[in-house]
């Protein structure tokens, strides 16, 4: 028996994709639309104690509206045992489309542990600037901090240790960045930056397709 | 350069209500469909989405192999500048393809303050707004509904509409359509050969002349549509079609949780209330079929939450056996049942204990009236007593917090029934703290919301005359003044849109010009409080003449011919001039289950007119 009398529960990592139109579910929808999915999928899951009983899923890293995630990952606690695969294999059966269930397994690390995220950004309309955008000196960026502060960063810091990919329709950035309770870099900074960049006035925006490949702790090894 | 619909999600608020693709909503083949449906709901997704008709008849249309029925939803302000700057049309959620190479295009009247928004959905979808400048290439534009009980505001603008339950004659309307559609479809003729239907009502097949006085002469019906249109109904609800599963959104909406309907109809017969006739006689489900399709809705959605749905559910007449049978299985699965307004005094101790494991709503009555002499008038038999009772009985249960629900402008009110309605709040409270097992330290909270009674279609006070903007006003005034406890919270509805929902709800066919050019003025968004601007509605009436307050504010005679008498709803207008005299002498008619009172649904042969 665990704390508090109740038995021990058995925590779950569980591993999806977050894809296609899935892609504009919000973070804060997102917890109630896998809160369903585990609910029809039947899964023996854990309800918080107290009047407002729900059940207890927690997410490592919240994903922008917009952007997909090939890495996702939330936590549950199961009341009873049950094979992983069967969990993933009924979990996948109750999802709606473009969320895709692919592991599930013990949790290793904490999702405070969470330094960097690998992002692709792919760019597919007026792509012909990226090379010079690319090639300034320094590409400044304001950011905002959740107080309201606005700093200037570098992304050209950023930039140089990305891979790019040009070819003729489209231009693809692999870029880590931090993403941490202490210190995050939206990926959009860039794209924005690179906006400002081709329309000077404004006119227009560029936008670009972001996916979260990876989430890593501060050694560079992959959210386990 | 344009922005393509995918740019576009990236730039508004909330992309959710537009991307589609959520649990259980359907996509097929076009190729392999023979009818596309629109279905239109003429306001924002987070309220189409909480709507259960629309849930009902989505599925319907779709579980027939060969029809793909999509939802349609008014764009947000920010969306809708997109799509024009952009040249996207309006589109179907599931398949992102422009509605106007659809097969139909079928609109909800919900409210007559959403007709404005329907013709903005069709400019979006690139229609011409009349259905006189629509040929056979455009889609066919219908419409269902309750305010499909006087469409004349808007007749201009549809091809047919269906009066009253849908589930039938749509599959009727379709298979009528396979058979024009493979013969080389014609416009006139296919809606020629739809009157022929029961309940559809073709409104370019009926000419309407006027008398001098702008009250109406005659209505003909030409080429052979019938001079009164029935509206149907389903008779069996047990047999009729349910959906076993709803499309469950993603982002937050008004009423996200299952639904079951339990009966339709409504035994009381409120004289106010047009929902309590137009939808006559009721017809209820048995608990095992309700309990069946609940469970059926819960697992293919996971919703944790799911509610009963009908006019006055405590009526409901086995509900003593449906919650026992819905509570074995929802206890276990962590699933809340809601319980609109249900009166708390008529459930057994155990029943009662059981309920409150789960989470409870507020306690809410709806007396309408301040007075008894009211309340009898709008034939309301809530007595003073049974409130004060249940909401003793509801304070001892730990309760602390009281809604209460009332009209401004009845008719036959006078201040005493304006002040009458303070009092009942006061004496609320007082009963809060005569209660001596009240929690220590907690006050009481009574809210008392106050809306402006609009006379609608087929009701008893369908001839009586509006208050006026100022006379409600005053009313709201003197309503403030009377209360002496900060207890109590005041809510009024505005009267500004309560009179426009006034003269659209018994206006004729002169008021589709004026919809139009108000539409062109940019209302658009009538039925959101920030989008609502009377003034450009009478400056339009100004400009064509139309003077509101001939549809609004006048008495009609009782035989006068009403825009909406063409139509039939089952309830006679003997039955509705019996229950106006009534209603001025404060005296009351018992509810169906009582005595029939013969108002005319019995011909139909169904439900409780045959208990």
């Amino acid at each position: 028996m665990g704390e508090r009398g109740l038995p021990r529960m058995k925590e779950v990592r569980i591993r999806f994709r977050k894809i296609g139109r899935a892609k504009y579910i919000s973070h804060l929808d997102l917890t109630r639309t896998m809160t369903r999915a585990l609910r029809r999928a039947g899964i023996p899951i854990w309800y918080t104690e107290g009047f407002n009983r729900h059940p207890y899923v927690t997410f490592a890293s919240p994903l922008s509206l917009g952007f997909e995630g090939l890495c996702e990952s939330m936590d549950i606690r199961l009341v009873q045992d049950m094979p992983m695969e069967e969990l993933v294999a009924v979990l996948n059966s109750a999802m709606p489309e473009g969320l895709e269930v692919y592991a599930a397994d013990q949790p290793v690390m904490k999702a405070r542990e969470i330094a960097f995220a690998r992002y692709r950004l792919t760019f597919t309309g007026d792509i012909e600037k990226i090379p010079d955008f690319l090639a300034q000196d320094s590409i400044i960026a304001e950011k905002r901090s959740k107080k309201g502060v606005v700093r200037q960063i570098d992304l050209k810091t950023y930039l140089e240790k990305s891979d790019i990919h040009i070819d003729s329709e489209k231009t693809e950035l692999e870029i880590t960045l931090p993403c941490s309770s202490s210190e995050t870099v939206n990926p959009m900074l860039i794209a924005a930056a690179y906006s400002d960049y081709v329309f000077k006035n404004n006119t227009k925006k560029a936008f670009c397709d972001v996916s979260r490949l990876d989430l890593m702790n501060s050694q560079g090894c992959s959210f386990k | 350069m344009a922005y393509c619909l995918e740019d576009v999600f990236r730039l508004v608020q909330k992309p959710g209500r537009y991307t589609g693709g959520e649990l259980n909503s359907v996509t097929k083949d076009k190729e392999k469909v023979a009818i596309r449906f629109a279905f239109c709901f003429p306001d924002l997704y987070e309220v189409g989405m909480s709507h259960l008709g629309m849930k009902l008849l989505y599925g319907l249309y779709n579980s027939q192999e060969d029809v793909w029925c999509e939802r349609v939803f008014m764009p947000d302000t920010d969306m809708e500048e997109l799509m024009r700057q952009n040249g996207i049309k309006l589109f179907g959620l599931e398949s992102r393809d422009a509605i106007d190479t659809f097969d139909f295009i079928g609109f909800t009247l919900q409210y007559e303050l959403s007709f404005t928004a329907i013709l903005n959905m069709l400019e979006l979808a690139g229609l011409p707004l009349h259905a006189a400048e629509r040929d056979s290439s455009y889609p066919l534009v219908i419409a269902g509904g309750p305010c499909t009980c006087n469409p004349e505001p808007i007749a201009d603008f549809f091809d047919l509409f269906i009066l009253g339950e849908g589930e039938e004659v749509s599959l009727e309307l379709n298979d009528l359509y396979r058979r024009h559609k493979s013969q080389g479809y014609d416009k006139d003729k296919f809606l020629k050969e739809a009157v022929k239907i029961e309940g559809v009502y073709v409104p370019s097949l009926y000419d309407i002349s006027y008398n001098y006085d702008g009250t109406i002469a005659s209505v003909d019906a030409c080429d052979g549509a019938p001079a009164k249109v029935k509206k149907r109904i389903v008779g069996d609800l047990n047999t009729a079609y349910y959906p076993e599963s709803f499309v469950v959104p993603y982002i937050d909406i008004v009423h996200d949780r299952a639904m079951s309907e339990v009966f339709r109809g409504c035994i009381r017969g409120c004289r106010f209330c047009q929902a309590g006739f137009i939808y006559r006689p009721v017809r209820e489900k048995s608990p095992e079929v309700i309990d069946a399709q609940s469970r059926s809705l819960c697992e293919s959605t996971g919703y944790e939450e799911f509610s009963l749905s009908s006019l006055s559910t405590s009526d409901y007449s086995e509900i003593e056996r449906l919650l026992p049978m819905l509570l074995d299985w929802a206890e276990d699965q962590q699933t809340n049942i809601s319980l609109p307004s249900l009166r708390i005094d008529g459930f057994s101790q155990e029943l009662a204990a059981r309920l409150n494991v789960l989470r409870r709503s507020g306690l809410t009555f709806a007396p309408e009236a301040g007075t008894q002499r009211l309340r009898d008038a709008i034939n309301k038999n809530l007595s003073e007593e049974e409130i004060l009772d249940t909401a003793r009985k509801a304070f001892s249960a730990g309760w602390t917090s009281v809604k209460l629900y009332f009209m401004n402008g009845l008719p036959t009110e006078t201040m005493e029934d304006i002040e009458g309605i303070a009092e009942l709040g006061q004496k609320i409270v007082d009963c809060y703290y005569q209660n001596p097992n009240r929690l220590k330290g907690k006050g009481v909270n009574v809210t008392i919301s106050v809306a402006c009674f609009v006379p609608k279609p087929f009701t008893p006070f369908q001839w009586e005359p509006q208050d006026t903007i100022e006379v409600l006003q005053q009313k709201q005034k003197h309503l403030r003044n009377s209360l002496t406890t900060r207890k109590i919270t005041l809510r009024w509805h505005d009267a500004s849109t309560s009179f426009l929902e006034g003269v659209i709800a018994r206006g004729d066919r002169r008021l589709c010009g004026v919809m139009e050019e108000a539409f062109r003025r940019g209302c658009k968004r009538d039925a959101w409080s920030e989008h609502f601007n009377l003034n450009t509605w009478l400056e339009v009436m100004n400009d064509l003449n139309i003077d509101p307050h001939f549809y609004a504010n006048r008495r009609r005679e009782y035989d006068e011919i009403l825009p909406w008498d063409h139509l039939n709803y089952g309830v006679t207008k003997a039955f509705l001039i019996k229950e106006n005299r009534l209603a001025h002498e404060s005296r009351t008619t018992p509810n169906c289950r009582q005595n029939c009172s013969g108002c005319g649904a019995a011909g139909w042969g169904k439900g409780v007119c045959l208990e």
